[in-house]
């Protein structure tokens, strides 16, 4: 079981250290069951640290940040930035090596086990809890977890509560850090695919209706390009919308800035923009579940990529976020790809 | 005669084997279809998703990219990045709900006039029992 105090510990000892410019971590939320990001500076603060399983939030995509506020500075602190992540997070991070977003020197990864468990659902939680709130949830023993809620102390069944993407998780320990904290407890999930083939067996005309009913919902507001930590473009397609043709707009600019997708929410539109956002996620996508998460209007954005994670995986026999020395799913090829598609 | 449906493919081919192919079906006087669009890329492999997806937003009722064999791409490595990645794009496709029909890829060469008019053919043949394209067409 990670020890709390042993985190807290570390984050002090590093800050002290003065090699650590701040440390991305979760501290407990003031009102609300769950876990929020915290920044901290000085050891002093590193008390605030947490780890629970209300700790949902994909930290990496704030070193996406961290990396454009730094270009932007004129004399920029280079010490690494420290980050809590859990497995799929530090699968994040591989990407952004693999990358070369970010440099190993850069970061300064402190790993969490999930214990064999994961992270909640705060739907599923508050669902469970008929609508009281928990104060505190726990890892407790082999797959359940601890939650107290009004001085009371519940025990439920990881299974019943546990995030979407964690009952499909292959990676509930982080495959990269530099100082890891609880024990490495396998959990592998029966089927790591069930979501998608659960769609996959639908009808052509299910499959159309499902994903009309789900993505003519989408109000267009980029929660979930915003809370990616793969969606890092400095421009992006979905952009070039905002482009206003006037009278001495030259030729050029406009073939510089094609206006391939609308801003709105027309049905098509955003077919259009999801189906490019989960190909440019293809190989990339680690599965954190943050878009759809973020998604107010609770669209399963989180199936178009696993699709293609799937098909990644039994085409090429691609896995994502493993390995930063090896080539990108779209920059590489095997001379035997399947090709029984074309003519 | 009653008023048919006449499907309306955009070709994406690639400048060096595939479109070259096309013209060569042109120019023997080769018989086919008059319902393809061609569009000429450079290679199969500048192909952007974006490309397809835009053709189906403004009503294509298939579309098709086309690069030349294996091996004999004239960037060398072009058409084998987008093996993968068109058969991706196919699979996402298919998993909203799209025909699969709609969406085909070929491997012409520039001596391989006969091959194109016949993907052309069973195309515009595969596409008419299946009627118009509505799915991802713009409504407005
Ligand atoms: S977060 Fe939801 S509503 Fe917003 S753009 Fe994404 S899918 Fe659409
Ligand atoms: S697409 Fe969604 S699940 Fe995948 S990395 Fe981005 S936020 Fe996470
Ligand atoms: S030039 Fe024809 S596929 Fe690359």
């Amino acid at each position: 079981m990670v020890n709390l105090e042993d985190l807290k510990k570390e984050a002090k000892r590093i800050l002290e250290e003065g090699k650590i410019k701040y440390i991305i971590g979760y501290e407990r939320s003031p009102n609300g069951m769950m876990s929020m990001p915290a920044f901290i500076k000085n050891p002093e603060d590193a008390e605030r640290l947490t780890w629970d399983p209300s700790c949902v939030y994909n930290l990496t995509r704030f070193l996406v940040d961290e990396k454009r506020r730094k270009a932007k500075e004129k004399k920029p602190d280079t010490r690494p930035v420290a980050i809590v992540v859990k497995g799929c997070d530090s699968r994040a991070v591989v990407v952004l090596l693999q990358e070369k977003f970010i440099n190993r020197e850069d970061v300064y990864i402190l790993g969490v086990s999930c214990e064999g468990a994961g992270v909640v659902d705060e739907k599923k939680l508050t669902e469970k809890l008929k609508g009281k709130k928990a104060d505190k949830i726990e890892f407790s023993e082999k797959d359940h977890f601890l939650i107290t809620s009004d001085g009371e102390k519940i025990k439920i069944p990881a299974q019943e509560i546990l995030a979407e993407r964690c009952l499909e998780c292959r990676a509930n320990f982080p495959v990269i850090y530099d100082e890891v904290l609880g024990e490495k407890v396998e959990r592998r999930p029966e089927d790591p695919f069930k979501s998608i083939e659960r769609i996959e067996s639908l009808s052509k005309e299910e499959r159309w209706a499902f994903w009309k009913e789900q993505l003519d919902k989408c109000i267009r507001c980029y929660a979930c390009r915003s809370v990616c930590p793969m969606c890092y473009c400095d421009e992006c397609v979905v952009d070039t919308i905002s482009f206003a043709v006037a009278a001495d707009t030259t030729a050029e600019e406009k073939a510089q800035k094609i206006k391939w997708i609308e801003r709105s929410p027309d049905s098509s539109e955003n077919f259009v923009y999801h189906l490019v956002r989960a190909i440019h996620l293809a190989g990339r996508c680690i599965d954190c579940g943050e878009c759809e998460r973020a998604c107010p209007l609770d669209i399963p954005v989180r199936l178009l990529n696993k699709k293609l994670e799937k098909e990644a995986k039994e085409l090429f026999d691609y896995e994502v976020g493993f390995d930063p020395e090896k080539p990108s799913l779209a920059s590489s090829f095997k001379d035997d790809d399947p090709e029984d598609f074309i003519r | 005669m009653a008023d048919e449906f006449e499907p309306k493919i955009v070709a994406f081919l690639c400048k060096w084997c595939s479109s070259a192919g096309s013209d060569l079906a042109g120019v023997s006087r080769m018989q086919y279809p008059p319902n393809v669009i061609p569009i000429t890329v450079m290679c199969s492999g500048s192909m952007s998703p974006l490309y397809i997806l835009s053709a189906f937003k403004k009503g294509a009722d298939g579309v098709l990219v086309s690069g030349c064999h294996p091996g004999d791409c004239h960037y060398i490595k072009g058409n084998f990045y987008a093996r993968r990645r068109i058969a991706l794009v196919k699979k996402l496709l298919e998993f909203i709900g799209l025909e699969p029909q709609r969406f085909q890829m070929s491997w012409v060469s520039a001596a391989e006039g006969t091959k194109y008019t016949q993907i052309i053919k069973d195309f515009v043949e595969e596409l008419k029992p299946i009627g118009p394209q509505t799915k991802l067409r713009r409504s407005s």
